[in-house]
């Protein structure tokens, strides 16, 4: 009996212990970078290495840097800019695209870029056997043809505004034409790959042939594997590493007036979005939808949930970030509690309602939850939050299944991915259950018309016909964060914080 | 023969009444320091459970969206935490959550257990034996392990953790409670009263279960420490009590991303967890040691 007393005892001590340990961690000391020419970066480890599996953020760095992209998405103007293709031109009826490849690009084997590798690389993207992710995208492509030695043409079966986009997804890196293992590194990129240690680091050194003349920027790139946010935010703190990407908004706002160190936050059309289920009740009854969104309090929500960083949304996926799509003119309804409550009684729930709000654990979700439980109370719609592990959320398509539900979506370069995933009718993550006949004869608009006022119209009316009527609650988007060394000059955060350029940073 | 009379007369003529045991329980453990700082803590948290709504100064969800992120002040005794909620309010509101979470958790664990264990221990033979075989089984799986076990079949929900509480602490206290059953049936009293034809059931409940309290009593305490524990590290873990409640283990596991920013809305529920658990140990400590002494007496 002894004995078990002081079990306890001791782990509370320990708890104790363990704060003021961690209270400590935090106040390390700064100091400047040492490598000249070595940048290092602070990432997560690597699962997948092929250009065709990538998806998180530091895979993407990776072969970002090692290989190359067709065309690129400029960051600041959001429009395609060259790459490895220096020059195309698109047919009039908008179904054949011709590519003019750069010259004098060639492998790290040492071997000369032609378009053959162009072709393969594309055909085996969208090869329907092999199953990629991207199959499904370039579904579209009627052909592939090298029509020179350096010019490709890819012929497409219906016209697609967004195809630039499109061949600038973050899996349509270059490899060499009859590739064995596309895990081998092979590229054409910027930057060469010295060492891989799959635990500990990648070490990436200067590609002296590259086409661009005076890039890469840097002699050495070291990016580091952390599998903790804090640690990696502590680590740039202390001047192990240079640069830091993705991080929450407290550790972000920690690196403020820090010397040495330069953080940005840049916008970006990612989003938490709340989503009742249209086709059954009670989300079936528009007034439903529309009590929520009236006692929906966005502007507290910015302030609590993202701490005022990013931007309020109109419960469209349409956002200020897209600015020729973007109408400033949709505004969301401003809350009202008594409009709210009267709508409720209305639909037959005078007593109030009650549903559970399904969350993923992760990001500011279970914040926005637990805001939203607080606003909507007060016009009597009760939520039980449950949540979920994201395995759990997004396992065996349960986050489609439930009545209401907080989902993440990433951000992208255009926005009519958003809604022929999401909203039309019959699309594949449809998790609202939406059909609206208008809005999908709207979006069909969008996103084929060549037209470019047209679909800017159609995305106005879009934009208007969401924020009365759509399914969907969007009360921010939030933004990405990152600092880096104010050693180095030339850094260009990125929406997607892993398509962001390392060949255009330097030493200052 | 000569001792169980003895016994018996003392219980019989000059019984205390128990608001009497209580006082002199209390006196008892008021006698040395420590054990009197665990008593009076412990004693101040149950009347924060009590007293919590008219204690607390603000609703324990209430969210002041220009006060989000302070430090502790007058207005604010523990800070704000992210959403704006008075660090104060919820931990003062949450005492009366973890009471009703481990308090009657282990109330129900504790009776149901002691029970089983009085029966198993007096009857013995298969019923004793299987009963036995099952909760070695139980036993042998670690309780956190066990806990995470159910909570992954029941789903996360406040119900579900009381259960947890109830099903991982059945088999320890019944263990306890039949160890001392063991030794006390053959006692001569006992036999005494089986010779003079008293009933099975008079026998377990007025002669076996006093000699068997004091034990209970110390167990009691002990298992209510380490529920606290279990419920804080489950709400800790994410998988217990759902936000927004105010259990203070998922208040620090919420905290723990903004701990650069608002260190004080992790550091009040923790301390909180450790003080009631201190207090409780030095509790069930000071209870052994006063019940111990009676005995040797």
């Amino acid at each position: 009996m002894k004995k078990k007393l002081k079990f306890p005892k001791l782990l509370s001590l320990i708890f104790v212990a363990s704060l003021v340990l961690a209270a400590c961690a935090s106040a390390a000391q700064t100091s400047g970078a040492e490598g000249a020419g070595t940048l290092r970066v602070a990432f997560q480890s690597l699962v997948q290495t092929d250009p065709a599996l990538i998806s998180s953020d530091a895979e993407v760095l990776v072969a970002n840097a090692v290989y190359d992209y067709l065309v690129d998405i400029d960051p600041v103007s959001n429009q395609p800019i060259p790459r490895l293709a220096s020059a195309w031109q698109v047919s009039d009826d908008g179904l054949s695209y011709t590519f003019t490849l750069a010259e004098g690009v060639s492998f790290h084997d040492g071997s000369a870029l032609s378009a053959a590798d162009v072709v393969w690389t594309f055909d085996r993207l969208r090869d329907p056997v092999a199953e990629y992710a991207t199959a499904s995208l370039y579904e579209n492509i009627a052909s592939i043809a090298a029509s020179g030695d350096l010019e490709v043409t890819f012929t497409l079966n219906s016209p697609n505004p967004f195809f630039l986009y499109d061949l600038s997804d973050n899996h349509a890196l270059v490899i060499k034409d009859g590739t064995d293992d596309a895990s081998d590194f092979n590229g054409t990129g910027p930057f060469v790959v010295d060492n891989y240690s799959a635990e500990d680091r990648i070490i990436l050194s200067a590609n002296p042939d590259y086409f661009i003349a005076g890039q890469p920027g840097l002699a050495n790139v070291e990016i580091i594997f952390f599998s903790d946010e804090t640690a990696m935010v502590d680590a740039l703190r202390g001047g192990q590493v240079d640069l830091v990407m993705r991080m929450s908004t407290p550790l972000f706002e920690s690196l403020d007036g820090v010397e040495g160190i330069v953080s940005v936050a840049i916008p970006t059309n990612g989003f938490d979005l709340v989503r009742l289920r249209a086709d059954r009740e009670p989300g079936s009854d528009p007034r439903v939808v529309q009590a929520m969104k009236l006692a929906t309090d966005r502007e507290a929500i910015l302030e609590l949930v993202q701490q005022g960083y990013g931007a309020i949304g109109n419960d469209s996926p349409i956002g200020p970030l897209y600015e020729a799509y973007f109408d400033p003119g949709v505004l969301p309804l401003a809350r009202d509690v008594e409009a709210a409550r009267a709508l409720l009684a209305e639909a037959g729930y005078a007593d109030g309602l009650v549903l559970t709000l399904h969350t993923p654990n992760t990001g500011g979700r279970p914040d926005l939850a637990a805001v939203l439980k607080e606003q909507w109370a007060e016009a009597g719609i009760n939520v039980e939050i449950s949540v979920e592990p994201e395995e759990v959320y997004y396992g065996e398509n349960g986050w489609l299944e439930v009545d209401l539900g907080i989902t993440g979506w990433g951000s992208r370069p255009y926005p009519q991915f958003y809604l022929d995933t999401m909203l039309v009718s019959g699309a594949v993550w449809n998790e609202a259950h939406f059909s609206d006949a208008e809005f999908d004869a709207l979006a069909a608009t969008a996103g084929t018309t060549l037209d470019e006022m047209e679909r800017v119209e159609a995305y106005s009316q879009i934009q208007a016909l969401l924020a009365e009527r759509g399914p969907v609650i969007i009360a921010y988007y939030f933004p990405v964060f990152g600092a880096i060394s104010d050693q180095f000059t030339g850094f260009q955060l990125e929406a997607f914080p892993g398509r962001t350029d390392l060949h255009t940073i330097r030493l200052k | 023969m000569a001792l169980s009379a003895k016994i018996k007369l003392s219980s019989e003529s000059a019984a205390p009444t128990w608001g009497q045991r209580f006082f002199t329980l209390l006196r008892a453990l008021l006698r040395q320091p420590a054990h009197a700082f665990g008593t009076g803590v412990f004693v101040m948290f149950l009347l924060l459970a009590l007293l919590g709504p008219l204690l607390a100064p603000f609703g324990v969800n209430e969210q002041i969206v220009q006060d989000a992120r302070q430090a502790p002040s007058a207005s604010h005794w523990f800070g704000t935490d992210r959403l704006g909620r008075d660090v104060f309010s919820r931990v003062v509101l949450g005492a009366a959550d973890i009471f009703a979470l481990a308090g009657v958790g282990t109330l129900l664990a504790v009776t149901i257990g002691a029970s089983l264990g009085l029966l198993s221990g007096y009857r013995g033979g298969w019923f004793d034996e299987l009963l036995m075989r099952f909760f070695d089984s139980l036993l042998a799986l670690p309780a956190l392990l066990l806990a995470l076990l159910l909570l992954g079949t029941l789903g996360p929900s406040r119900n579900s953790v009381l259960l947890v509480i109830v099903v991982v602490y059945i088999p320890i206290v019944a263990r306890v409670v039949r160890s001392v059953v063991l030794s006390v049936k053959t006692r001569a009293y006992i036999e005494a009263a089986r010779v003079q034809g008293e009933s099975s059931a008079r026998i377990l409940f007025r002669e076996i279960f006093p000699a068997v309290l004091p034990a209970l009593a110390v167990e009691a305490a002990l298992r209510f420490s380490y529920a606290i524990f279990l419920a804080s590290s489950l709400g800790f873990l994410g998988v217990g009590v759902q936000p927004p409640s105010p259990d203070w283990g998922l208040m620090v596991f919420e905290a723990r991303g903004t701990v650069s920013q608002t260190p004080w809305a992790l550091y009040f529920p923790a301390a909180a967890i450790s003080l009631l658990v201190i207090s409780v140990n030095l509790l069930a400590d000071g209870l052994k040691r006063v019940f111990q002494v009676n005995l040797d007496h």
